[in-house]
């Protein structure tokens, strides 16, 4: 009785953590994701309307986590890396619609370098998430982290920018900065939106680049304090 | 003497900057940004600077234990260039190969294992889990090699992958090489994926011997790298259970 019992329990605890209302929204995301890209070339609008619902998700999936107290490392986890493979997917569909190419291909490598970075320090610093950072020197990074809904706005930006500049693009691989000026000279909803849009985005990139700096700091800060107390 | 404590941290951290291994580390950053640039325009300057960037891969890790120069910032440098470089090339090859998603696809696996994996490592440095995975884990971030100590009982080619170190070595390899093949072999429009493989393995060259072989290492990476993420999860999910029951 209590042998079977106790094989038991171990594996139903761990399905019923991948089945928590959160991961499964953090299921439902993945899938939304793989089918908008799936039909990214063919229905242009659906493609951003299923991505902008997943990036909905995103928060929802957090809200629910805390509300119905089933926040877990692996729904953190599967929250992160949906985030930056969807990123990563729509800035490689960018890179072959737009010239140059390379522009998305190196704000790829920002991201994901930016994010990994950021991970590590914050495992070897013990701080619970990236987002809680608050004591850093740099008045860019307090502002930004101590700023939920400033951080909010640069995050979503970055996401609206892409998916306009993918929506706005014809079918023939078109130059960047043509694009860019032309939607932002039309002096329309869409001029505004694309502005609103690149000054978040922009806020974004550098704070990334700084994320990198101070990242490595940590991860060389660790090994002196490790050498130190034996 | 309270100078000496001011000026000791910071040329602490900027001797670990300027480490040998962490100096073949930007080395390895530059050639890729170099590469890159250039690999539209010239081909097989790109492939050269990508494999001699991953030549130095290895190198640096060499370096690294034999000058006793092991750190934490060049491991994380180490593998951030490495998902970086596969990452472009892969959008590269998504953008000259049909069908795109593919590579895409490969991409997302790309990250999403590693990245999984990467939090693995650290749950398991900080948890207390013997009892429920068969394994054992070496010490955190030294270099590539940690993750390699993994043996876990519950799946064969995971045991033939992370037990034979010239096997696993030979697949990440034979992903590179095939990737950068592929690259090499395309034409200036965007060809079918499906074809340009066919017609070069039918061929009966020596190119088509490497392809076929590289192929085979590379579906093996890609099968453990599918493993990899769910054995990954399994000790997230592990990491909170154990947590709960030792408040």
């Amino acid at each position: 009785m209590a042998k079977s019992s106790k094989k038991l329990t171990p594996r139903l605890r761990k399905l019923s953590v991948y089945l928590y209302i959160p991961n499964i929204i953090g299921y439902a995301r993945v899938l939304l994701n793989c089918y908008a890209f799936g039909v990214c070339f063919s229905n242009k609008w659906l493609f951003s309307v299923l991505y902008f619902i997943s990036f909905v998700c995103d928060a929802i999936d957090g809200w629910c986590a805390r509300k119905f107290n089933q926040v877990s490392t692996f729904g953190a986890v599967l929250d992160m890396v949906t985030d930056r493979i969807s990123t990563a997917s729509l800035l490689a569909i960018l890179s072959q619609v737009y010239r140059p190419g390379l522009v998305f291909v190196s704000l790829l490598a920002l991201d994901i370098g930016s994010h990994w970075l950021q991970m590590y320090s914050t495992f070897l610093t013990g701080k619970t998430s990236h987002k809680d950072v608050k004591d850093s020197t740099n008045w860019l990074f307090k502002a930004y982290y101590g700023n939920r809904i400033f951080m909010g706005y640069c995050c979503v930006a970055c996401e609206v920018l892409y998916l306009i500049l993918f929506l706005i693009v014809d079918t023939q691989s078109e130059s960047l900065v043509d694009v860019v000026g032309s939607s932002l000279q039309q002096g329309s909803l869409l001029s505004i939106l694309v502005a609103l849009s690149l000054f978040g985005w922009a806020i974004k990139q550098v704070v990334n680049v700084i994320q990198m700096k101070t990242a490595a700091d940590v991860c060389v800060h660790y090994d002196i304090e490790k050498k130190q107390k034996p």
